[in-house]
């Protein structure tokens, strides 16, 4: 576990690098196959980085109650999920040299939402605080599902080391991978909610609370918003990918990239494809669904304990 | 029973009830009656019939009659939807002293209509249990009431002040208010609610519409004709503008015993199912884009498309149709025309019959809208809702049956009902209720045969008689009074769009219900606030707490530009 600073910088900065560029594409892939299944022509794939172009280009308007908060909840919200980002294998193995662990990666993706909140918070509208409070009881019953995958990673790999972590310990080493397979189930099915999607875009919900904590938001921050939902979409299908179906990222260039982006693009089409088919639930439908994921999450950790 | 006969029999009954206090009564022998009564048993005349008769409650109308017989004069209207008649009980009001008994405590289906004629023509409902202001602004001043005849048109009082905001009502306790409007992406139209909300839960709310005032009965009363006001009435509304022009002739026809040719009224009713079936595909649409379910709020606008560019190859137009004239119709059906239509209508039941199967199949939609928005049949009768969310909760009401007008007495239709009162049984209604509007269209097509389509009207039109007419929109009934007048106009013309009763019942169903439910339940009595909205001559721009006037603004406006 020797730190290798160039290389890891370099990385970094690779990741980084393909995450902002390849973000907008698939935000495009996914508005082109939306639009398919509603019979609509769509717009060009590029839209997404013309939409991002026009937002950075435009006058930045302080209209909130505490524009400095809302500026730097805005900057920290890329910056944290681009975090993510260097931490995530992308058909290179993860970056940083075996430094980053899973707790960090955790407490990451919570600030995440936490940017959500700050941002909210500081803009102070009505709507917004509906919002937040909304982003609140998802993030309190939701996070908890990737901690515990996380955290049976760690427990098959005895280290928190996320280098270890995704090779797919999950399954564990020997042994019947039940827990492993039980979290692949979880996370499947609540994995709409971590990239806040239909049906769970409850904190936005543009038609009944107009955006929720974005409301007053427009020109390059949310632009910075906007780009960070997109980069989450890729940073999540990583971590997806990492912690449940990481074959063929050991195959080296040209391969093991090509293979962890198909397997993005998978992803993101099942995302798009469950978003164009439901309608959207309720808050306390949300939380009761995800406390049932809970409830399943826990009899995975035990069995993980008992080695299963 | 005959519908003559049932009349006179509720005539028998008033009589017997009330004596002396009935003091006129005019009986058609067409459905209508028109009673007039002495002002001060107005109330309890009301209570019984309401209460004891069964009768629903439609409109109240106040007008001013001063020029033609020195008194005020008001109508309260009420529908025995079992016997097929339509009932108004009038009282004349001294032309110096214009008040009379609120009846919003033993019918408070009329809170609205009594604050109106307040508003609008200074009638004093005595002890209206709710007596703020309704239609006018808070900024315009004391004792000018707009619909009064010596009022003009384009008067603008010197002292009105435009920006002056609204009181509102002060929140209960504990609980915040979430403005809902007077702009929301899921209205589309102006209207501001005040909701009281505790958590995620709505306590209660406060509502301020009549925002986008058109002044159009006051227009028609003083500068429109007979045959202009039509194609004003058909603008009243963005989606059901052929109901309002079709209500406006038949309550001319009505009044002035005007008989239409056979082929006018099939025409009329293949229009007006037109209007429903692109309404109805449109309202369920929007239904599915509330509670974020797209793919569906697509599909059914591009089912409905083709119901757009028929009426287009029909009357030359998407919408407006410009159909209706006093005694008949503008334009005709040609054959090939018809022919075209049956093709439209088939596609549209084969497809309509996936987007059914796809919405009753999904669990989703239906854990969001089960249970929801919940009106009861006493809330019906109470607040006089009408058409799908009366039918919803099992109410049979629909005046294409019960009130028939046009060609419906002559072809076969259900009318579809419900249990659950909540939104999913109203959206039940609508997706069969299209099945129905396809069958009705086929039928008109099949029995129309070649004939005129204009009567002959070459006499004036008498003076001072009163035609009621309801047609049933895709929203519920909308009621049209009218008082035929001197100079080829009517004296005084009342609309009223269904909206304006459903939105009554708002506030009562969305009590206690989620926030995010909001919406849904609005949504599900498919408000039209143009409707509502109709009849004023003054525009109000305040609204929101944190207001920006009128001049902020154009402020604002121009130095962004420079």
């Amino acid at each position: 576990m020797s730190v290798d600073w160039p290389r890891d910088i370099l990385g970094c900065a690779l990741n980084v690098g393909t995450v902002l560029l390849a973000a907008p594409l698939f935000e495009g892939v996914l508005r082109k196959v939306t639009a398919r299944i509603q019979s609509r022509q769509g717009p060009p794939l590029r839209q997404p980085y013309y939409d991002l172009l026009k937002l950075l280009g435009k006058e930045d308007i302080e209209s909130g109650e505490l524009p400095a908060m809302q500026r730097f909840a805005s900057r920290l919200s890329l910056a944290a999920v681009l975090a993510v980002a260097c931490m995530v294998p992308m058909g290179f193995g993860a970056s940083m040299g075996g430094a980053a662990d899973a707790i960090l990666l955790g407490y990451l993706l919570v600030l995440c939402g936490i940017c959500t909140l700050l941002g909210g918070l500081a803009a102070g509208s009505t709507y917004s605080l509906v919002g937040i409070s909304r982003e609140m009881m998802t993030m309190i019953s939701l996070e908890p599902l990737l901690a515990i995958a996380l955290m049976i990673g760690a427990i098959h790999a005895r280290t928190f080391s996320l280098d270890a972590i995704f090779v797919g310990s999950v399954y564990g080493t020997g042994g019947p991978p039940a827990s492993g397979v039980i979290m692949f189930g979880v996370m499947l099915l609540s994995f709409q909610a971590f990239v806040g999607r239909v049906p769970f875009d409850i904190a936005e919900a543009e038609t009944e609370i107009m955006e929720g904590p974005l409301v007053e938001y427009s020109g390059p921050k949310l632009a910075l918003f906007k780009y960070a939902r997109m980069v989450k979409l890729v940073a999540y299908s990583g971590i997806f990918v990492g912690l449940f179906v990481p074959w063929g990222s050991s195959l080296g260039f040209p391969w093991a990239p090509i293979i962890f982006w198909a397997k993005v693009l998978a992803l993101v089409l099942a995302v798009t494809l469950v978003a164009a088919t439901h309608a959207r639930y309720r808050i306390d439908q949300a939380v009761r669904y995800f406390a049932g994921m809970l409830g399943v999450s826990l009899v995975a950790v035990v069995l993980a304990s008992l080695g299963m | 029973m005959s519908i003559a006969m049932a009349e006179r029999a509720k005539l028998e009954a008033l009589r017997a009830r009330f004596g002396a206090a009935i003091r006129r009564a005019d009986l058609p022998g067409n459905g209508r009656m028109f009673v007039t009564v002495d002002p001060a048993a107005i109330r309890e005349i009301c209570r019984h019939v309401f209460r004891e008769m069964g009768a629903r409650y439609v409109i109240s109308i106040g007008a001013d009659d001063r020029p033609f017989s020195g008194e005020f004069l008001v109508a309260h209207n009420f529908a025995f939807d079992g016997d097929g008649v339509l009932c108004g009980l009038l009282a004349h009001l001294p032309g110096d002293r214009p008040a009379l008994d609120s009846i919003s405590d033993v019918v408070p289906a009329a809170n609205w209509a009594e604050r109106e004629f307040r508003d609008l023509v200074g009638i004093e409902p005595m002890g209206h249990r709710y007596p703020k202001r309704l239609v006018l602004p808070d900024g315009w001043p004391e004792g000018v009431h707009p619909l009064r005849k010596d009022v003009s048109w384009d008067d603008v009082p010197k002292d009105f002040d435009e920006d002056l905001e609204f009181k509102f009502d002060e929140a209960p306790d504990g609980c915040v208010v979430v403005p809902f409007g007077p702009f929301h992406p899921t209205l589309d139209e102006p209207a501001h609610f005040r909701l009281y909300v505790e958590g995620e839960m709505v306590r209660g709310c406060e509502y301020r519409g009549f925002m986008a005032h058109r002044g159009i009965e006051k227009l028609a009363e003083s500068v429109l004709s007979y045959n202009d006001i039509p194609m004003m009435a058909e603008r009243i509304c963005g989606i059901c503008g052929c109901v309002h022009s079709v209500a406006y002739v038949q309550a001319v026809e009505d009044a002035a015993g005007v008989r239409v040719p056979e082929r006018a009224e099939y025409i009329r009713t293949i229009m007006l199912e037109m209007e429903r079936l692109h309404s109805h595909l449109l309202w369920v649409g929007l239904a599915c884009h509330i509670v974020g379910f797209d793919t569906l709020f697509m599909q059914s606008f591009r089912i409905r498309e083709p119901i757009m560019w028929m009426a287009e190859r029909m009357t030359g137009n998407r919408k407006t149709y410009a159909l209706c004239l006093v005694g008949g119709v503008r334009w005709d059906i040609a054959p090939e025309t018809g022919a075209a239509l049956r093709g439209v209508l088939d596609t549209l039941e084969k497809e309509w019959r996936g987007v059914v199967d796809a919405v009753t199949g999904d669990r989703n939609i239906q854990a969001r809208t089960r249970g929801v928005g919940v009106a009861g049949p006493d809330l019906v009768k109470d607040v006089g809702l009408v058409g799908p969310v009366a039918r919803a909760s099992g109410v049979a009401i629909d005046c294409r049956r019960d009130h028939p007008y046009a060609a419906y007495g002559r072809v076969a239709f259900e009318v579809i009902t419900e249990r659950g009162g909540d939104v999913w049984s109203r959206i039940v209604v609508r997706m069969k209720e299209v099945f129905e509007s396809i069958g009705i269209i086929r039928q008109c097509l099949d029995k129309m045969s070649p004939g005129p389509i204009q009567a002959r009207v070459d006499d004036e039109l008498p003076v001072g008689r009163m035609g009621l007419s309801s047609v049933e929109a895709p929203r519920g009934e909308a009621h049209h009074f009218l008082v035929t007048g001197e100079g080829n106009r009517p004296r005084r013309w009342r609309v009223r769009a269904p909206t304006y009763q459903n939105l009554q019942g708002v506030p009562a169903m969305i009590r206690d219900q989620q926030l995010a439910d909001m919406t849904i339940a609005l949504g599900s009595i498919d408000p039209c606030f143009s409707c509502t909205d109709r009849m004023e001559t003054v525009d109000v721009r305040s609204g929101l707490r944190r207001t920006w006037t009128q001049e902020d603004l154009v402020r604002l406006l121009k130095k962004g530009g420079a």
